[in-house]
């Protein structure tokens, strides 16, 4: 039974990558990723055993809690694309005792679990301190995988009902995309903190030697205690690691076997406030329903909604980031060229243009979000130009007044107000030029999104390599048409005036730029409409 | 009102043909659907049918021949031949984070009607269909027989004169399916054209005055339903046409409780 799980999990991958050549692309993007996260583990293991011989172990032991907690987190966001959930399996006859192995060893068929094996191994390096280490290190080892696999299924089964409702899984995808984008600035502040408190290594001792005691860690934790000699914390922390693998099985188990003969069928979110006044806003025209429709979608579809958020909460995050951190980076500068005072002003005012940059996916992956749900534009003969103009509108309604409000924030925090136009110019006229690169590009490279009712986490999520294409294009018009107004705002924080002149530029050149987005993509539209909508239609 | 023989038909296609890789899912297919017929399009699954109804809508791009809705042709004049047709799809999406009333709103303006008749006529069409209830929820939460009673709905809005409906009844209610036929024999009553697809016999048989009838791609039998019947049922004749697949004695024998 598990072999046949195993193949059928393999069939389905095979199957996505004889399919289509731009799955191969993102699953060699996705296998580069993985080694480089590997290849930072092994470069990590190996200098830790050759410089730091004694510090292996705690890093092991926090890599190995980090593993667990990345699994289990990771398995809640995608566990809406679940190929062997247990419903699939409820009109079989089989008993959940024969399925399940199958289904976690199946699980883990993928970079994911591949990856973990092999940084798995790598760890195998930080405990070759001593002899014992090692060897309790490599007979742990399934143990730990087991644990990270478990940790997976396990909450996911235990949120499983939370996350059959509409609600429930907006939430989630709500939280997730919160994580998601601050996961980096999160490890940041951390290590700032870190480095408040105190010497690096003494804390990862103290925090590693908290971990091991703890159901996420203790897995990692015996070989640590055995590289110490202490044989009796090794075999209570051996007692909390296998208790938490058999916790984790029966909470999984039992959560598998109910749902094989009580399916959990996902629900609807009931009825939904009408927002007319968003079509009091728009025009009652194709163009304006296109846009009013937009709207609608990014407000109440996840995979729209996490877009938005990425675009408000990027320029944020990192400006919360500089405030933490202002002090210090301050007190370098202070001490530094006396122009360079004036640049770090010019940081905050820029930060909103990020917000700009992540709407170059939004921009040029709007149509595939659509699906084939695009058929109805299709059907009533709408003009490529109003299809184009439509998004283009929708989208300048809502994310303009956002990135508005972002420059006006950071303006405020930095608090040179003379500076607000620059950043306005800056800001405004970048994402007015990726909206009408993606409204030109997107009718020739549609890119990969995931499908509608899909996690936005799971497949396709990263847009394919069509939209990596695509990114690099709109950095290239950012880079070139972008620049004027680009530069003149970075300039104005020696020449405030200079800032009504970028706010100008931006604004010319980015209505310019979505004109000539729309009439490009409207024309390429009206020529290849059935091949657009077969492209988004697809399943990746 | 007969449909008129001498008139050009409001649907003609020539010669269509589309290969998905290795299966040749539209053979040379040619039809004509005369102004004011209610046509079945009948055939076994995988016949064509949904591949036939996309190419002459606009939704996938013919390898060959040509589809001109009364006078215009789908792939040359675009707008022209969309905005004579109402389709109802299958196997598409409809745009389902929209409650019902907003799609609708969608498809009218889309159409480019005016938003006063846009508003009235989706007040009519969902009491009529019985979605009054259902207007501000969810296409997403709606069930299978709502979403193509919604779908239908949009190919309505914009009165076209010619309605082309992928299993229009697939799922659907008596009580629905009975409105629904009663709709489109009064659209036929006062000029208008339908081209549906169903596997019910019975339905078709019922409902239409012509049909026609593909396998495999290609045009086995069309004309008025008596012509193609030649005096037995329809679901003998397109057994006759299609082939049975008989059963010999050993196949599935398995399957008989002993
Ligand atoms: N997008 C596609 N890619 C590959 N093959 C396809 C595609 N669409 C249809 N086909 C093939 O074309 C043939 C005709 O399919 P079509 O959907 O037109 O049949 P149908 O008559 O509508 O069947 P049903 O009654 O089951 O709806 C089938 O063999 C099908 O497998
Ligand atoms: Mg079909």
């Amino acid at each position: 039974m598990a072999a046949l799980l195993v193949g059928l999990q393999l069939r389905q991958y095979g199957r996505t990558l004889t399919r289509s050549p731009w799955a191969i692309v993102t699953l060699v993007l996705a296998v580069l990723g993985a080694l480089g996260a590997l290849g930072l583990v092994a470069t990590t293991m190996v200098l830790l055993r050759v410089t730091l011989p004694q510090t292996g172990p705690d890093a092991v032991v926090v890599l190995g809690s980090t593993l667990v907690v990345g699994w289990a987190i990771a398995s809640v966001l995608i566990s809406a694309d679940d190929a062997l959930a247990p419903e699939r399996f409820a009109m079989l006859p089989v008993p959940a005792r024969r399925l399940l192995p199958g289904v976690l060893l199946g699980g883990a068929i993928g970079v994911g679990g591949i990856g973990t094996l092999l940084a798995l191994l790598l760890t195998l390096i930080g405990w070759s301190i001593t002899w014992p280490a090692l060897l309790a290190a490599a007979l742990l080892l399934p143990l730990q995988l087991l644990t990270c696999l478990l940790a997976g299924r396990a909450l996911a089964a235990a949120l499983a009902r939370q996350l059959a409702k509409r609600s429930g899984r907006d939430l989630i995808v709500v939280i997730g995309s919160v994580l998601g984008i601050s996961a980096g600035i999160v490890v940041v502040v951390v290590a700032e903190g870190v480095r408040a408190l105190g010497s690096t290594d003494s804390l990862l001792g103290a925090v590693a030697g908290t971990l091991a005691w703890t159901p996420i860690g203790a897995a990692w934790g015996v070989p640590r205690a055995v590289a110490d000699g202490a044989l009796l914390p090794a075999a209570a922390q051996l007692l909390v690691a296998l208790a938490t693998a058999a916790l984790l099985w029966l909470v999984w188990a039992h959560d598998f076997r109910s749902r094989l003969t009580a399916p959990i069928v996902s629900g609807g979110g009931g009825r939904v406030r009408s927002g007319a006044w968003i079509d009091r806003l728009l025009p009652a025209t194709p163009v304006g329903a296109i846009a009013a429709r937009g709207l609608r979608y990014r407000l109440r579809d996840p995979r729209h909604l996490v877009n938005v958020i990425g675009v408000v909460l990027l320029p944020l995050l990192i400006l919360g980031l500089n405030v933490v951190m202002g002090t210090t980076v301050e007190v370098e500068l202070g001490e530094g060229v006396a122009d360079l005072g004036a640049f770090g002003d010019v940081g905050p005012m820029l930060l909103p243009l990020l917000g700009a940059i992540v709407l170059m996916s939004v921009g040029q992956l709007d149509t595939a979000y659509d699906s084939s749900a695009l058929a109805a534009h299709v059907l009533t003969g709408v003009s490529g130009t109003a299809d184009r103009a439509g998004r283009a509108l929708g989208m300048i309604v809502l994310f303009g007044p956002l990135l508005t409000v972002t420059a006006v924030v950071t303006t405020a925090i930095s608090g040179r107000w003379e500076l607000l136009p620059a950043s306005l110019g800056a800001t405004l006229g970048t994402a007015a030029l990726v909206i009408g690169a993606g409204s030109a590009i997107s009718p020739w490279m549609p890119g990969q999104t995931p499908a509608p009712e899909a996690s936005p986490f799971g497949t396709g999520s990263s847009g394919g390599a069509q939209a990596l294409l695509g990114a690099l294009l709109m950095l290239l018009v950012i880079l070139t048409a972008g620049a004027p107004a680009i530069g003149t705002a970075l300039a104005a924080a020696w020449f405030p005036l200079l800032g009504w002149v970028s706010l100008a530029i931006g604004l010319g050149l980015g209505a310019l730029a979505i004109w000539l987005g729309v009439r490009l993509g409207g024309r390429a539209l009206d020529r290849r409409w059935p091949e657009v909508l077969a492209a988004v239609t697809r399943e990746h | 009102m007969l449909p008129d023989a001498t008139a050009p038909p409001i649907l003609s296609l020539r010669e269509l043909s589309k290969r998905f890789g290795q299966t040749l899912a539209v053979d040379r297919l040619s039809l004509d659907v005369p102004r004011g017929s209610l046509f079945g399009l009948l055939g076994p699954n995988g016949a064509g049918k949904t591949t036939t109804l996309s190419m002459a809508t606009g939704l996938l791009r013919p390898d060959a021949g040509t589809a001109v809705v009364d006078g215009a042709d789908v792939w040359a004049d675009p707008p022209a031949a969309k905005a004579r047709m109402g389709v109802l799809p299958d196997g598409v999406r409809l745009f389902d984070r929209l409650t019902g009333a907003e799609l609708l709103r969608y498809h009218g303006l889309l159409r480019g009607m005016p938003e006063a008749d846009v508003t009235a006529r989706a007040g009519e069409l969902l009491a009529a269909l019985g979605l009054a209830e259902a207007a501000s929820t969810l296409v997403i939460d709606y069930s299978a027989g709502m979403r193509k009673k919604i779908g239908l709905a949009c190919a309505l809005i914009h009165a076209p004169r010619l309605l082309l409906l992928d299993e229009p009844f697939e799922a659907v209610d008596p009580v629905s399916g009975e409105t629904i036929r009663e709709i489109l024999r009064g659209f036929v009553a006062s000029g208008g054209t339908v081209v549906l697809s169903s596997h019910v016999m019975e339905l078709v048989e019922s409902l239409c005055d012509r049909v026609a009838i593909v396998a495999q791609g290609r045009m086995l039998a069309a004309g008025t339903l008596d012509e193609v019947r030649q005096g037995q049922p329809l679901q003998r004749r397109f057994l006759e046409l299609v082939g049975t697949q008989a059963l010999d004695a050993e196949s599935l024998s398995w399957l008989r409780s002993s």
